[in-house]
């Protein structure tokens, strides 16, 4: 393993919604530097896990911890306004886009907690290279864009807040294939120059191949973890996952 | 960011403009041989209930949540701003004081209500509010002690001095005020704050994700919101020189308010400035005219139907017996020359 501490680690998180709990005892880690892709069913827990960490839902029992803080315990957490400065950012599932704010106006969203405005030119100039659309489209309301664009946007949105860890929820769902290939290259881009990425995907063979590693989360549980490519080929997944 | 400030929209300059002009139409009716009508108490209403809804605006317009009780702290913007200057009472902090303590008290009790509701969603949110409203006024009524009960608070002292015959100076004073909300307002609006209302508005988990905190977003609305409906009140308690009766706030004025706020354009402070003044132009000046007129007419009065029918071409005159000669249009049903017993003038058939 890894020597260096993960940036991100999950320790056994018990969560749910009423009477139901969704996530029995969760663990994870991704470190820096890494794309890791958390798969499974519907149901499994996988958006859950991030609304965890997040901050949006609170734990029942276990922790997570961030770039060496605990931001996370039974009854308690950071609130969430308070883990995007620290680099913990989510692209929602579904895009959730501000529909009737312009493309740049909600790509100036995401920079919300920040003040510097040299960078947050810069990062907007590198937002536009990733995404060219995005700069035609710049003055147009988001609620116009079409799907992929909008997942388009709501990246983009998300580097705005300048995160060392992105974390996205379904960034494939109900999209067109060609703008999900466009997507999943501008993924592998990010983490070339550097950006730590935790996918949640139903898409898993897509998923897998831009991942180093891979979590497969069944009814609330981890139930294999593994290098992406030896879960590409590992006969349980292709059955349950892959459609082979 | 650095301090920068914007300016106006062209809009809301044009309609400030606009309702600058309005008084004027008073001094140039006359000279062109009409009546004058009056209208610098009415337009100093529009500037009263425009700052109503650009504080409504900011709750509903920007924030997103339907509040139904916004005369609830119009009411208290001016009863605090009553207690503050009435002469029986020994604060009479004088107005421009009084009106920022009106505007701090309301944007306080904007921030309890807020607390304990935001957390309610749409509708549930628009009845916690109309309750709200409602409890507001009874309480008013109820505290005779403090707040004279139905007999309101008054006289409360002019402002700057004014006496009731100066409407038009007392008018362009209230516009003067309304300028500024409208600049702050605007400032707010592209400001960090404004933004955050608008991110809770069109998504609150994404909102959330960009690193805001909604429901303190949604308090800061709410608190806001009522300071300006505060103010509105206390410009109102010192227009009539009186708080009047606690009815005087009642659901009625939050629908007006919201009317305002939808007929303009919701979310636009141009457009609240120009729901103002076609509401109240509705309401204030075109009502009591048309109902003068009307009256003039006859129309609306059925006393002077009977009393004085020979104004009235319409109806057979008396000793011309058109109901039994039915006229050449209406042949065919004959029934529709005379259409009740009551109308028709002693002597002639009423119809079968």
């Amino acid at each position: 393993m890894s020597s260096a501490q993960p940036l991100l680690e999950v320790k056994g998180i018990v969560a749910g919604y009423g009477s139901v709990e969704v996530l029995h005892q969760v663990s994870l880690e991704v470190r820096e530097g890494e794309i890791v892709s958390l798969i499974g069913g519907n149901g499994a827990g996988k958006s859950t896990t991030l609304m965890c960490t997040s901050g949006v839902v609170p734990l029942r029992a276990g922790e997570i911890w961030f770039a060496g803080k605990r931001i996370a315990q039974a009854g308690s957490g950071v609130r969430a306004d308070l883990l995007v400065p620290m680099g913990l950012v989510q692209v929602p599932e579904g895009r959730r886009i501000f529909p009737r704010m312009t493309v740049l106006e909600n790509l100036m969203m995401g920079a919300y907690t920040r003040n510097d405005p040299a960078g947050i030119a810069k990062d907007l100039e590198h937002v536009y290279q990733l995404f060219d659309i995005l700069k035609t489209r710049s003055s147009q309301l988001g609620g116009t864009l079409s799907g992929g664009e909008q997942q388009m946007l709501a990246i983009g949105r998300a580097i705005m807040s300048r995160p060392r860890l992105l974390m996205m929820d379904e960034p494939s769902m109900g999209i067109a294939p060609l703008l999900v290939a466009r997507i999943f290259e501008a993924v592998r881009e990010l983490n070339r120059e550097g950006l730590t990425i935790l996918l949640v995907e139903q898409n898993a063979r897509a998923a897998l191949k831009l991942s180093k590693r891979g979590y497969v989360l069944e009814t609330g549980r981890v139930t294999l973890s593994d290098d992406a490519d030896k879960l590409l080929v590992d006969p349980r997944v292709r059955e349950a996952y892959l459609g082979d | 960011m650095a301090a920068r400030f914007a300016s106006f929209a062209r809009g809301q300059l044009i309609a400030l403009g606009a309702l600058a002009l309005v008084p004027l139409l008073d001094l140039a009716l006359p000279a062109a041989g009409m009546e004058s009508l009056q209208l610098a108490g009415a337009s100093r209403s529009v500037v009263v209930f425009a700052i109503l809804a650009i504080g409504l605006n900011i709750v509903i317009g920007w924030t997103g949540l339907l509040n139904l009780g916004i005369a609830a702290f119009q009411a208290i913007g001016a009863y605090a701003f009553a207690i503050l200057t009435w002469e029986n009472y020994p604060f009479q902090i004088g107005f421009w004081p009084a009106l920022v303590a009106a505007a701090l008290i309301g944007a306080l009790a904007g921030a309890l209500l807020g607390a304990p509701t935001l957390r309610l969603r749409g509708d549930y949110l628009a009845i916690v509010t109309l309750g709200f409203g409602e409890i507001v006024q009874e309480t008013l009524k109820n505290v005779e002690v403090v707040t004279q009960g139905t007999k309101g608070i008054n006289p409360l002292p002019a402002p700057f001095g004014l006496t009731s015959d100066r409407a038009i100076l007392w008018f362009y004073a209230y516009l003067a005020i309304l300028v500024v909300v409208v600049y702050l307002c605007r400032n707010l609006e592209f400001s960090r704050m404004g933004r955050q209302w608008f991110a809770v508005r069109e998504d609150e988990l994404a909102a959330r994700c960009m690193g805001i905190e909604p429901d303190k977003a949604k308090l800061k609305a709410f608190a806001a919101g009522s300071a300006l409906a505060a103010v509105s009140g206390a410009l109102y308690a010192a227009a009539l020189g009186s708080t009047a009766e606690p009815a005087s706030y009642g659901f009625e004025i939050s629908i007006l308010a919201l009317c305002i706020v939808i007929v303009g354009g919701i979310g636009s402070i141009t457009g609240v400035l120009v729901g103002a003044m076609v509401m109240l132009g509705i309401t204030d000046v075109l009502l009591p005219l048309a109902s003068d007129k009307l009256q003039d007419a006859g129309i609306g009065s059925t006393a002077n139907v009977f009393s004085s029918p020979n104004n009235y071409k319409y109806l057979p005159a008396p000793g011309r017996p058109r109901c039994s000669t039915p006229s050449p249009v209406s042949t065919s049903r004959p029934r529709d020359a005379c259409w009740s017993r009551a109308m028709c003038p002693a002597g002639s058939s009423p119809p079968a």
